[in-house]
């Protein structure tokens, strides 16, 4: 070693170092909530796949669906959705007025915050007018405009008033806003920036008990106390895990979900006892958007022809391996109540996209267009660029990143996307139909969706929704691909009361991740 | 050296530069993000006034060059600012992931640097003989299966069918691990296969390097005078070869090391370890500015730190180098 320059010592001693000092610093620190967990033996402990989807306090998880999952499972609403549908939760009974905007909700005896503390309607009243004071730092959908005053009646009486009707109001504001305890919210400036411990003190059936965002880990424990019901399980453990079959075939996760083109990772446990499978609906389409606000795609007639050019049965069929269906060309999913039955389906017809394409406008010739998609759609990209090139209508196609194919659709410059979403589960998802891009502009279709979306009463509100589906579908601003399905794999001696919600946890979100799942 | 260190500072503050305003020009942004990127299930309608909102509270709403102005003003203070994609403050989001990505790389490095340097200098003293090519070959068959099907082996042989290790993480929850010594073993065995794939990645490098670096001097007139004095042929290969062939091995090296919070993307994806390499990529898809500023600092600060090391080394190693500074 004497031998050995100087230098080259020093720098292999720098580099051990680096290691020894990253190793004592990582074994060294607690967690992120640096609190002990607890055992409850005689439940089983479940151990799920996820990713790091936010701290799960009202205000600080990420706008997506697993986000709010997480965040559900501390926190109550005054309804929410079993396996058939809507429910009584922290509020046992409820009247509306007569218009549709007074709501008197009668709440449930005895709920309790985890700290012990008693829930009461003053903290629901407190909830909904914080809620609406701080609506500027929410990007979750709640209608929080429409909140006008909320008071407490009595200590188990809390009445809301809404400023107009809102439209599936059980689902969209009383179902998924959760009731925050006012003695420790109160205090709160910024509720973005609040990630301390006490935010995540709700009255839901776990605690949490630690939470990683680095190595994207949740730990909840359950709340013994929970006023509907004892747990199923004693703890829940959201891990990172790169593959979720492996996983959970390795006996690491007790859960997997799938959907559309991982078809073949779901049935590989179809011939296993250990395992159980679910089927549910996506709630999710894979569209091709139209810009339909420049040429040539604001032509309905070339938007028609590319339509019956495409083969979409083929790109299920070869792409998703049968994972997915057809997709309605009125967006909304086949299998929620909103569904129009009998939309045009615009078959594969390339002699019929010939002679549409002859007829539509001279823009049609302006020569290249770009179909644009991330490497995820490259595939359908590709199908679909030579079913346009069989017609005569040649395109390109360019692959980005999610965040350039994003920037590009709400700048609205591009002239033909692949993109998806989900929430197909509510015709609130109807408001934009080429979402994110904000290209379709069509009076009537605008105060159609206005006038549906202000109708509390369904069988009233059924028409119109049907009404919108029926515009997409004859003016095409988005040409819809497929449907995924989805299957929820799980080790059944672990726990085996998985069910999908019908149109979706809170809602839209279409998880067999319902808190009601763990609850005895 | 001093005009070596101010070529560093102005290459500091061009980068600065380029990782305020580059980030700015792609298409997108991180409020769009917020609220939904593209294929989200649960996809939200932003009004303009909410967005207005959203900027404003971000302080994005500002006109560039005051952004930049509080953006150099806030580092001066040695502030880096919140992760609108993290929602939480960026130092504490990157200390979070490099604090494992330099225990991975870092532990890595000291196992395949040293390692790779015995096993490059033995192969090419031994060249004439079976154990040069065997050496290389093997070292070379070990390297060249790509990271992530090296990884996925590992994990399938080793973890599921043996059940030695886990198959991602860096550590067990805080219930099933407790007290100091339990938890670096917890570490060591979580890190222990994800460093194995980097160490194996990278050996082939360095041992190619040193051995075709020792090859070349094997023949030079100090090697045969240090041979004809009668030195042990370790002497000789440890003492007078070795430290000539260090040369382009420390170059090598430090610029590995400047690449070590950014360099195991494939192995942190395959293992589901918590370093850079994820972050650096979510990042950028919700094109989060503060986040992004946040990490090619680092990275710019790390690769800029290794190779001023580089420099100095050079300065020591070879006396030439130190006469042309």
């Amino acid at each position: 070693m004497r031998h050995i320059p100087r230098a080259i010592r020093r720098l292999f001693c720098l580099i051990v170092s680096l290691g020894v000092l990253a190793g004592c610093g990582v074994a060294g620190l607690p967690g992120d909530s640096g609190r002990e967990t607890v055992g409850q033996p005689t439940l089983p402990a479940l151990t799920l796949p996820g990713d790091d989807w936010g701290y799960p306090s009202p205000f600080a998880f990420y706008a997506r669906g697993p986000g709010y999952v997480r965040m559900s499972l501390l926190f109550d609403t005054l309804t929410w959705k079993d396996a058939e549908g809507l429910i009584p939760w922290l509020a046992d009974d409820w009247t509306t007025s007569e218009d549709g905007t007074v709501w008197t909700f009668k709440l449930h005896p005895d709920v309790t915050w985890h700290d012990g503390n008693r829930l009461t309607a003053k903290d629901v009243a407190f909830t909904y007018t914080y809620f609406k004071a701080q609506r500027s730092l929410v990007t979750w959908s709640w209608p929080l405009d429409r909140i006008d005053t909320a008071e407490a009646v009595d200590e188990e009486t809390v009445r809301i008033t809404l400023t107009e009707p809102v439209a599936g109001a059980h689902d969209v504001l009383f179902g998924s806003l959760p009731i925050l305890p006012q003695h420790i919210w109160e205090g709160i400036d910024d509720p973005l920036k609040a990630l301390g411990e006490e935010v995540v003190i709700g009255s839901g059936p776990f605690t949490l008990a630690e939470y990683s965002k680095e190595e994207e880990r949740y730990v909840y424990m359950a709340h013994p106390g929970y006023f509907k019901g004892g747990p199923r399980v004693s703890s829940l453990v959201f891990i990172k895990v790169e593959n979720e079959a492996l996983a959970l075939k390795s006996g690491t996760t007790d859960y997997a979900a799938f959907s559309g083109k991982a078809i073949e990772a779901a049935k590989q446990f179809a011939d296993d006892p250990e395992f159980e499978i679910i089927e549910g609906p996506g709630y999710w389409v894979l569209q091709l958007i139209f810009n339909t606000s420049r040429p040539p795609f604001d032509d309905v007639v070339l938007r028609r022809a590319v339509a019956h050019a495409i083969d979409r049965r083929r790109i299920v069929t070869q792409v998703t391996l049968d994972g997915a269906v057809v997709a309605e060309l009125g967006v909304l999913s086949p299998e929620t109540d909103w569904h129009h039955p009998d939309l045009p389906t615009y078959d594969h017809n390339p002699d019929e996209a010939r002679r549409l394409l002859s007829q539509a406008t001279e823009a049609a010739k302006l020569l290249p267009l770009t179909l644009i998609a991330t490497a995820e759609y490259a595939r359908e990209a590709e199908l679909i660029q030579a079913d346009l090139a069989e017609i005569g209508f040649p395109i390109t196609v360019q692959v980005g990143d999610t965040g350039t194919l994003d920037g590009l659709l709400r700048e609205g410059n591009f002239d033909v996307a692949i993109n998806g979403h989900g929430g197909l589960a509510n015709p609130a998802i109807l408001e934009s139909p080429t979402w994110p891009a904000m290209v379709y502009q069509n009076e009537v279709y605008r105060l159609i969706y206005e006038a549906q979306a202000q109708l509390s009463d369904d069988d009233a509100r059924r028409p119109l929704v049907w009404q919108l589906q029926e515009m997409i579908a004859s003016d095409l601003p988005v040409l819809t691909l497929w449907h995924p399905k989805m299957w929820t794999v799980y080790r059944s001696a672990k726990l085996d009361t998985w069910f999908y919600t019908p149109e979706g946890v809170g809602f839209g979100i279409p998880l067999a991740m319902n808190k009601l799942s763990f609850i005895d | 050296m001093s005009y070596r260190i101010a070529q560093y500072l102005f290459i500091i503050i061009v980068l600065l530069t380029l990782n305020f305003f580059l980030p700015r020009m792609m298409p997108g942004d991180p409020i769009s993000y917020l609220v939904g990127d593209p294929g989200a299930d649960a996809p939200l309608l932003m009004t303009e006034e909410m967005r207005q909102n959203l900027l404003r509270y971000y302080e994005l709403d500002r006109p560039l060059g005051e952004q930049f102005q509080r953006y150099l003003s806030n580092l001066l203070r040695g502030e880096l600012g919140w992760s609108i994609s993290q929602n939480a403050p960026v130092a504490q989001v990157i200390l979070g992931r490099l604090r494992w990505s330099l225990l991975l790389g870092g532990c890595a490095a000291a196992i395949y640097v040293p390692l790779g340097i015995v096993l490059g200098a033995v192969a090419a003293w031994h060249s004439t003989t079976p154990a040069g090519p065997a050496i290389l070959g093997s070292v070379f068959f070990l390297g060249s299966w790509p990271s992530y099907f090296l990884g996925m082996l590992f994990i399938v042989f080793l973890s599921l069918k043996l059940g030695l290790f886990p198959i991602g993480g860096a550590t067990s929850t805080l219930s099933a691990r407790s007290g100091v010594l339990w938890s670096l073993v917890d570490v060591i065995h979580h890190g222990a296969l994800p460093c194995a794939t980097l160490v194996l990645g990278n050996l082939p490098g360095i041992v190619l390097l040193v051995h075709n670096s020792t090859m070349g001097l094997l023949g030079h007139d100090f090697v045969r005078a240090a041979k004809a004095k009668g030195l042990r042929q370790r002497r000789v290969l440890i003492k007078h070869v070795l430290p000539n062939a260090m040369l382009p091995l420390v170059t090598m090296i430090a610029m590995r090391l400047g690449f070590l919070v950014a360099g195991s993307v494939t192995v942190e994806v395959v293992f589901a370890y918590p370093g850079m390499g994820a972050l650096i990529t979510t990042a950028g898809i919700a094109r989060d500015y503060p986040l992004l500023q946040g990490i090619f600092l680092i990275i710019m600060l790390l690769i800029v730190g290794f190779n001023l090391l580089a420099d100095l080394l050079y300065t020591r190693l070879d006396p030439r180098v130190r006469a042309t500074l």
